[in-house]
């Protein structure tokens, strides 16, 4: 009982008591505040990444992508759908990922099906292959294989549609009978011909699949595209037909797809082995770093402070404005008019003159006061017509001119000023 | 919250454990996971021991108002209202136009249950009320790796007046005062003159000043042929009344020289103001474009030139149309009586000052009015520069301005008002001149 009444004194104890300080009034709010504002794009950020969860879970690509035509990817590229119709046949698959293997069980007498989509073997490695194997299945053989495996076999590229039936003396073509969409063709010319190889599935001059013996002696036969072993296409036209009656008959089927072990490079040592362990570790901890440092700068104290700025605008500027309008249209004789106005405005206050006074007696006093003739300045003051930009400048000079000059004859010398401090003439 | 420069470098060390023990990549990945996890564990640990930056009580020591270029302190009493030490960054909402000196970040370390001073030096750079909302504390863990951070409403305000630079003239024109009050009174008769005194003729006094009637009355009754001959003095009336209208509306927001023409305005009204009031004259201010801004009415002394500053200091020139329109009803709700109008606007162009020659002539039929406008005096250097094309069209465009300016001076007059047009620097002591002059001719 008495702990609740402590805890209700605690509260109210600066406020009931002597002290007046209160607590400042937070304006930015606090964490729990925060969250509460941030509900609504909390919840849809949640929601967003277990929708993304879901869908991810939804089309089985969690796991990471394999190989294309692998024997155990049950994906849209994989094999897995052939893989398990040869096994129920009692034809044993075995998937492997590197040339000794590849090698070993070819030395048993299996089938050999190679599908080197990346290029990653180079000829010797697919001559060492041809060298030990009996029957040698290659889907999509690039140019590598092509040469070593078929010499004068060439790579005729895609089909419109599907090519025609079978027509030739390949068993397994020939119960097949038709081959789907999608396949890639192969040519073949009079050596290779003469050497033994033909071909099925015509389309123009090309195959879809080409078989014959290779020159070490292996049967070799080259299926253009991937489509009738992928999981995708193998039930269409007769694609299983084709692929099944390829690769299942003999008892072993070695499934190799080269790995990057197998490359050219493999004995090269590759960059991770070439650097320390600690060097990705330690870019990531500079990356973290850097983002802590962007977050420590990037942290605004406090809000915006609103500085309410006045119009200022500088006088000057309709007078600039206006003298660019002058320039732009070439006034020249409204600008020269202007400065005549401002000149002999002057000119009467400095002949005291009456205001009222006119030109012509402004021009005439000013003539009489410098000792140019009287026509040349009415000229200057009235009638001269400025042509070109050239005569502009020179009637504004001159308009200078003759300010300065009736200023010089209007005022005493200057220098008896100075050297008599009186200013008595004498 | 918020993160220190420490707490990156605390991250960024992890380099020297992870290059240590990282031969191998796996024991250089777990140690770079060891070494983040234990950064954000310390600065857990910190966050968790700073004082909460909401707990702080806070009391604002400021003077309320200033003149612009005057210094001043200003003082936070910060109070650590909870139960740890409170080390914490403040920085007080000011606007840049406050003209805070340094950075705006005070370090302060409050033990538990006291408080400590934050003091700030402002030199505002602007005239006008300057506004801070709240403060923003910073509190920083022991460690001074994480801080929380909090803003705190403590408003404050200071009003910036203007700085009356002009006031550099008003010895001068206040010994021209006294020695018109001091001088021999006038002899003559006029509208703004009030008796003075009778004394004695003394030779050079206009005989037409003489008092008949003051010199009968004082005629010696023992030596009746040794009568004094009397003068009546006058000398210039006391208590006129002054009603300076500024025209606050977007002409007056045109920038001449260094400063806007309002606050030449303001510097010439204070000017004339001062020097009214030591006159003995009552001085009123109106503020007006369409509406009334401001308005000092019935202040006098010291309090007068105190309500003016106050008055002015935080109007500011809106860019809309003066409706002049209303002026003479505003001058009238000031005085009824005949009054020197003193109207500082800006006379240069005919078509802005269309309105204000269409009210002059109500004005000048009860008052004597005077326009003071600022001129630029760039004018004068564009004018007399012809070198190139370009300068002679400049010269030309200068030109036009100055007769443009000069034909509604001309209109002005004749209408009955007189004018005073000069720089911004020059505008003041020439307004102050030509009251002086009104004064001694007993104008006003």
């Amino acid at each position: 009982m008495s702990a609740v009444r402590e805890d209700h004194a605690l509260p109210s104890s600066p406020e009931s008591g002597s002290e007046p300080a209160r607590a400042a009034r937070a304006v930015s709010p606090g964490v729990r505040a925060s969250l509460r504002r941030g509900r609504t794009w909390i919840v849809v950020a949640v929601a967003l990444l277990a929708g993304a969860l879901v869908l991810v879970a939804l089309q089985g690509a969690i796991r990471a992508p394999g190989p294309p035509l692998a024997a155990d990817d049950p994906a849209p590229g994989g094999a897995q759908a052939l893989a398990r119709v040869l096994a129920d046949r009692g034809v044993e698959v075995r998937q492997v990922r590197s040339l000794d293997a590849a090698l070993a069980e070819a030395r048993r007498g299996a089938t050999v099906f190679v599908h080197d989509g990346l290029g990653v073997l180079d000829r010797a490695r697919i001559g060492e292959l041809a060298a030990v194997a009996d029957a040698i299945v290659v889907a999509r053989p690039d140019f590598a294989s092509l040469e070593v495996l078929a010499p004068g076999v060439r790579l005729a590229g895609a089909v419109d549609g599907a090519p025609g039936a079978a027509g030739c003396a390949v068993p397994a073509a020939d119960r097949a009978g038709t081959l789907s969409d999608g396949q890639r063709l192969l040519t073949i010319d009079d050596d290779a011909a003469a050497s033994g190889f033909t071909g099925c599935f015509p389309s123009g001059d090309g195959f879809a699949v080409v078989a014959g013996t290779a020159p070490d002696g292996a049967e070799v036969v080259l299926v253009g595209a991937t489509t009738p072993f992928a999981n995708e296409s193998i039930d269409e036209a007769g694609n299983a037909a084709l692929a099944v009656g390829l690769l299942g008959a003999r008892d072993e089927v070695v499934w190799y797809l080269p790995g990057p072990g197998d490359a050219d490079a493999a004995e090269a040592p590759t960059l991770a082995e070439l650097t320390p362990g600690w060097v990705s570790p330690v870019l990531v901890l500079l990356v973290v770093a850097t983002i802590a440092a962007g977050i420590w700068r990037g942290r605004r104290f406090g809000p915006l402070v609103v500085e309410d700025l006045p119009v200022h605008v500088p006088a000057s500027e309709t007078g600039e404005g206006r003298a660019r309008l002058y320039a732009r249209s070439s006034a020249r004789l409204r600008a020269i008019d202007q400065i005549r106005i401002g000149t002999i405005r002057r000119l009467s206050a400095v002949l005291r003159l009456p205001r009222s006074a006119d030109v012509d007696a402004v021009v005439v006093s000013a003539a009489q006061a410098t000792g140019q003739p009287a026509a040349s300045v009415r000229a200057l003051l009235v009638d001269a017509v400025p042509q070109d930009d050239r005569e502009l400048v020179r009637l504004a000079r001159d308009l200078d001119g003759l300010e300065r000059a009736v200023h010089a004859a209007i005022a005493p010398d200057p220098s008896l000023d100075a050297t008599d401090p009186t200013g008595r003439r004498t | 919250m918020a993160l220190t420069g420490r707490f990156s470098l605390l991250v960024a060390l992890g380099v020297v454990p992870v290059v240590l023990l990282g031969a191998d990549a796996a024991v250089a990945w777990a140690t770079l996971l060891g070494w983040l996890l234990l950064a954000l564990a310390l600065g857990g640990i910190d966050l968790a021991l700073a004082a909460s930056p909401r707990r702080v009580a806070v009391e604002r020591d400021l003077p309320s108002r200033l003149r612009l270029g005057e210094t001043v302190g200003s003082e936070l009493v910060l109070r650590n209202l909870g139960r740890r030490r409170l080390r914490a960054e403040v920085r007080d909402g000011w606007p840049p136009s406050a003209g805070v000196h340094g950075r705006n970040r005070s370090r302060v370390d409050v033990p538990a249950g006291e408080g400590r001073r934050v003091r700030l030096a402002l030199t505002p750079t602007r005239r006008g009320d300057r506004v801070t909302e709240a403060i923003t504390v910073r509190s920083h863990g022991p460690l001074g790796l994480w801080a929380r951070q909090a803003t705190l409403a403590a408003p404050g305000r200071l009003r910036v007046l203007p700085p009356f630079h002009s006031r550099a003239h008003l010895p001068s024109r206040l010994t021209r005062l006294r020695e018109l009050d001091g001088r021999t009174p006038i002899l003559v008769r006029g509208q703004g003159t009030e008796f003075d005194s009778l004394r004695e003729y003394v030779r050079g006094d206009d005989v037409r000043s003489i008092d008949w009637r003051a010199t009968a009355r004082r005629a010696d009754p023992e030596s009746p042929g040794a009568a004094k001959l009397m003068v009546r003095t006058w000398r210039p009336e006391r208590d006129r009344r002054i009603v300076i209208v500024v025209d606050t509306s977007r002409t007056a927001a045109a920038r001449i020289g260094d400063e806007p023409r309002l606050d030449t305005a303001y510097e010439a009204a204070l000017l004339l103001a001062a020097l009214a009031s030591h006159a003995g004259d009552r001085v009123d201010l109106l503020l007006w474009d369409r509406r009334r801004r401001g308005r000092v009415h019935g202040a006098s002394g010291a309090d007068l030139l105190a309500r003016m500053v106050d008055t002015m200091a935080d109007v500011d020139a809106e860019l809309i149309e003066a409706d002049w329109a209303g002026v003479p009803a505003q001058v009238r709700s000031v005085t009824s009586r005949r009054a020197l109008v003193v109207l500082l606007t800006a006379a240069d162009s005919p078509g802005s000052a269309r309105g204000l020659l269409s009210v002059l002539p109500q004005l000048t039929a009860r008052h004597r009015v005077v326009v003071a406008s600022v001129t630029d005096p760039t004018l004068e250097a564009a004018v007399s520069r012809r070198d190139e094309l370009a300068d002679v069209y400049a010269a030309a465009a200068a030109e036009r301005t100055r007769l443009d300016g000069d034909r509604v001076a001309a209109a002005v007059r004749q209408l009955g008002a007189t004018t005073v047009a000069a720089g911004p620097a020059e505008l003041p002591p020439a307004l102050a001149d030509r009251y002086l002059e009104l004064k001694a001719a007993g104008q006003l």
